[in-house]
């Protein structure tokens, strides 16, 4: 490979995209751990941390924070095109909550203060954060949520459950949404607050889910004690805020590269189970490539938007539902041609390539995770079609 | 040339090429005029096909010197998809192929092709749903849309290694069936005798003007399945049943919304093929990038209209009702130039690797 200068992080932005492809191409061949690869499940801390540090060190943990703020600024276009040579080099995602949720909203609604006593920490590694905002009542109605925070001289009092609350036995801070007026309107009375997870009261559960991996956890807070400078922006208005910070990203949770690799693999299964040659399979498998391409050629267009410089209107959703539909039908034709292969716990002949039960598992909670298909589909109707109701 | 403009000014003459295919698919189509055609002979009106003569649409494809107007498969699809919106029964698209054939040899009746003063046909066929010309001298040439209106058929003859194209005058050996859009599908039996041998070699010129001819199907099968679609939200934003507008109820809500999703990825898979040939791509690369959207029109035109009258309920199902114009529609055009069924096995002939 040509030797490619990695440019500093400062300069990276001004490059011109085909270039800035090149540069974080060397870059992870340079920095990225070989046995991180494609890894078959969501990794821990004390897994990804090396990775973590590395990006921390030369500078390129935070592509989307700004330039003051210790982050690399890009547009974009240029995190699209960054997070596609991720995929496309198999990078695991770290515990990144911190860098994509809680730094942005912090930049965006806290004070100079919070800013100068958060921000850094994120950016050296020292706090890992997860997410608050799940609960066992308000999971597709999330506005339900009844964790509530209570002011009691210069503390919020904090009472309730979290759950689904991912990678939380590696984070030692937490971000919240939390109850703080139970007579307003559900959305009105929700307000946004951070706390350490070493505060007595908090107890972590982890759960253990179909891919026997405790990668969610339940919280629970019990008469928590929590600074009232770690509540952030104004008072009942934590919902607005969150809601405000779903942006681009959104378009991630539709990136067909999930389906892709499982359609390469599952040829792979077919050869090996030798019905390859089947016109009854190439039938089926060529309807799901259709469907992979279509789908690519539709997640382009959005692309194409964001590089343009416009926001993504509610019609995103769409991606959401076709790539995690793709990939659960990908996966329920691996289990109908393996034959009692199907069932295996592990990868068939120890080959990851042929992680049959494993994949079909993994399909599993797309639909659900990051608003559930049907919400989705609710959201189209509303929001895009202007069905009323 | 076209496929040289930049991205602002293709998305400029798109936008022209949409107005301006106003002026025979106005807003909102003109369903008098359809149904005023429907079941008649020739079944269109020849009047209209001079019109898009003028309006320089049958050479749009074709070089500025061939006596076209220069410009690409973007703004081809884009015209094709207002005329599906509109139903427009005109035989544009059949009436493309020929003058690209024409143009491609440099021979025979390509004037009053272009200038839309005749309607010539190309006699391609042989068997249902194939792309393959095998160009028998004598067996009878099949599924020729709007054939009665023909003032004559080329008609391609395998001569040796070669396929050669004759042109032989409308009258004798033509027989014609109707279709569900109200139109007809003609049967020609050769006769070489009395036909007038034009070209040597066309094999390269056809396939090509096929897969075009395939793309812009795909186009109006678009056009035709948003218009429907967009009926049919109109229906479900005012209907009311239960005294609920029925457009409130999630069931109904979901199926609209895989309905738009559908349509969407059809458009997707139309602009994506346009835009790569337009490009300049060739070969495989042409005809999977085809193959991919005339496989999606195809079947996601019969999904969106099948569903479109099944949203509307009983309204849906009299023929009084617009929306089954589109069903109709769909049921004829949809395995034009191919079948989801055979452009799904080209698309894996031809490009068998995914690329991740």
């Amino acid at each position: 490979m040509d030797a490619i200068r990695i440019p500093a992080p400062a300069e990276l932005d001004a490059l011109e995209d085909e270039h800035f492809r090149q540069v974080v191409r060397a870059f992870l061949h340079e920095n990225y751990p070989d046995d991180l690869r494609n890894p078959p499940k969501r990794l821990h801390w004390d897994e990804n941390r090396p990775w973590y540090m590395k990006l921390a060190e030369r500078g390129w943990l935070c592509p989307g924070w700004p330039k003051e703020h210790g982050g690399l600024g890009l547009s974009p276009a240029k995190q699209i095109i960054l997070t596609e040579e991720y995929e496309r080099y198999g990078v695991a995602r770290t515990n990144d909550h911190g860098i994509v949720m809680l730094g942005p909203l912090v930049i965006k609604y806290g004070t100079e203060e919070q800013k100068g006593r958060f921000l850094p920490k994120i950016l050296t590694g020292e706090h890992i954060w997860c997410q608050g905002y799940s609960e066992p009542n308000a999971g597709s109605d999330l506005a339900a949520l009844r964790t509530e925070a209570v002011l009691d001289g210069d503390e919020y009092v904090v009472n309730g459950q979290k759950i689904w609350t991912t990678l939380a036995t590696d984070a030692n801070w937490i971000f919240l949404l939390v109850r703080t007026d139970k007579q307003a309107k559900k959305q009105e009375g929700i307000s946004f607050l951070l706390v350490d997870m070493k505060t007595p009261g908090i107890t972590v559960r982890p759960i253990i889910n179909l891919e026997m991996h405790d990668e969610f956890c339940e919280v629970f807070f019990d008469n928590v004690r929590v600074p009232k400078e770690n509540l952030v922006g104004q008072l009942n208005k934590g919902w607005d805020m969150a809601k405000a910070l779903l942006g681009f990203e959104r378009i991630f949770l539709g990136s067909p590269r999930q389906s892709g690799y499982a359609l390469s693999r599952l040829k792979i299964l077919a050869e090996r189970m030798g019905v390859w040659e089947d016109a009854e399979f190439q039938d089926r498998y060529a309807r799901l490539r259709l469907e992979f391409e279509d789908l690519k050629a539709l997640y382009g267009t959005f692309v194409e938007k964001l590089k343009r410089g416009e926001s993504l209107g509610a019609d995103v959703s769409m991606l959401k539902i076709l790539q995690t539909e793709l990939f659960q039908a990908i996966t329920d034709t691996m289990l109908e041609i393996a034959g009692e292969n199907a069932g295996l716990l592990e990868p068939m002949e120890g080959n990851r390539d042929l992680n049959i039960g494993g994949l079909f598992i993994q399909a599993r909670p797309a639909t659900i995770y990051g608003g559930s298909n049907e919400i989705q589909r609710n959201i189209l109707a509303k929001n895009v079609l202007g069905l009323p109701g | 040339m076209s496929a040289a403009l930049s991205g602002e000014d293709r998305a400029e003459s798109i936008r022209m090429i949409r107005d301006s295919a106003a002026a025979v698919a106005p807003p909102g189509g003109d369903m008098k005029r359809v149904r005023d055609l429907r079941f008649q002979t020739p079944g269109f009106d020849p009047a209209v096909l001079r019109q898009m003569g003028e309006m320089g649409w049958i050479g749009l494809r074709l070089p500025e010197a061939a006596g076209g107007a220069g410009l690409g498969l973007g703004e081809a699809c884009a015209l094709a998809e207002e005329l599906g919106a509109a139903l427009v029964p005109e035989p544009l698209i059949p009436a493309m192929l020929t003058g690209s054939l024409l143009a491609a040899v440099g021979a025979g009746p390509l004037d009053r092709v272009l200038s839309g003063e005749a309607l010539v046909l190309t006699a391609w066929q042989e068997r249902p749903d194939t792309l393959d010309v095998p160009g028998s001298p004598d067996a009878p040439r099949r599924f020729l849309p709007m054939a009665a209106g023909a003032a004559s058929f080329l008609l391609p003859v395998r001569e040796g290694g070669r396929i050669a194209l004759y042109e032989q005058q409308a009258g004798a050996g033509l027989t014609t069936e109707q279709t569900q859009d109200g139109g007809h599908l003609g049967t020609l039996e050769p006769s070489l005798a009395t036909a007038t041998r034009i070209a040597d070699d066309i094999g390269e010129a056809l396939s090509l003007a096929l897969d075009e001819a395939a793309l812009l199907t795909s186009a109006y099968l678009l056009g035709g399945m948003d218009r429907a679609f967009a009926m049919t939200l109109d229906y479900l934003k005012t209907r009311q049943q239960f005294g609920r507008i029925i457009g409130t109820f999630q069931a109904l809500q979901h199926k609209a919304a895989d309905v738009r999703m559908q349509i969407a990825l059809t458009r997707a898979s139309i602009e994506a093929a346009a835009a790569t040939l337009d490009d300049g791509a060739t070969g495989d690369a042409r005809r999977a990038v085809i193959s991919r959207a005339k496989a999606r029109a195809a079947a996601s035109s019969m999904l969106v209209t099948r569903e479109c009258i099944q949203l509307h309920g009983g309204i849906g199902y009299t023929d009084q009702y617009d929306v089954g114009l589109y069903l109709r529609k769909a049921m004829v055009m949809a395995n034009l130039y191919g079948s989801a069924a055979l452009h799904r096995r080209r698309f894996m002939a031809v490009s068998p690797e995914v690329e991740e």
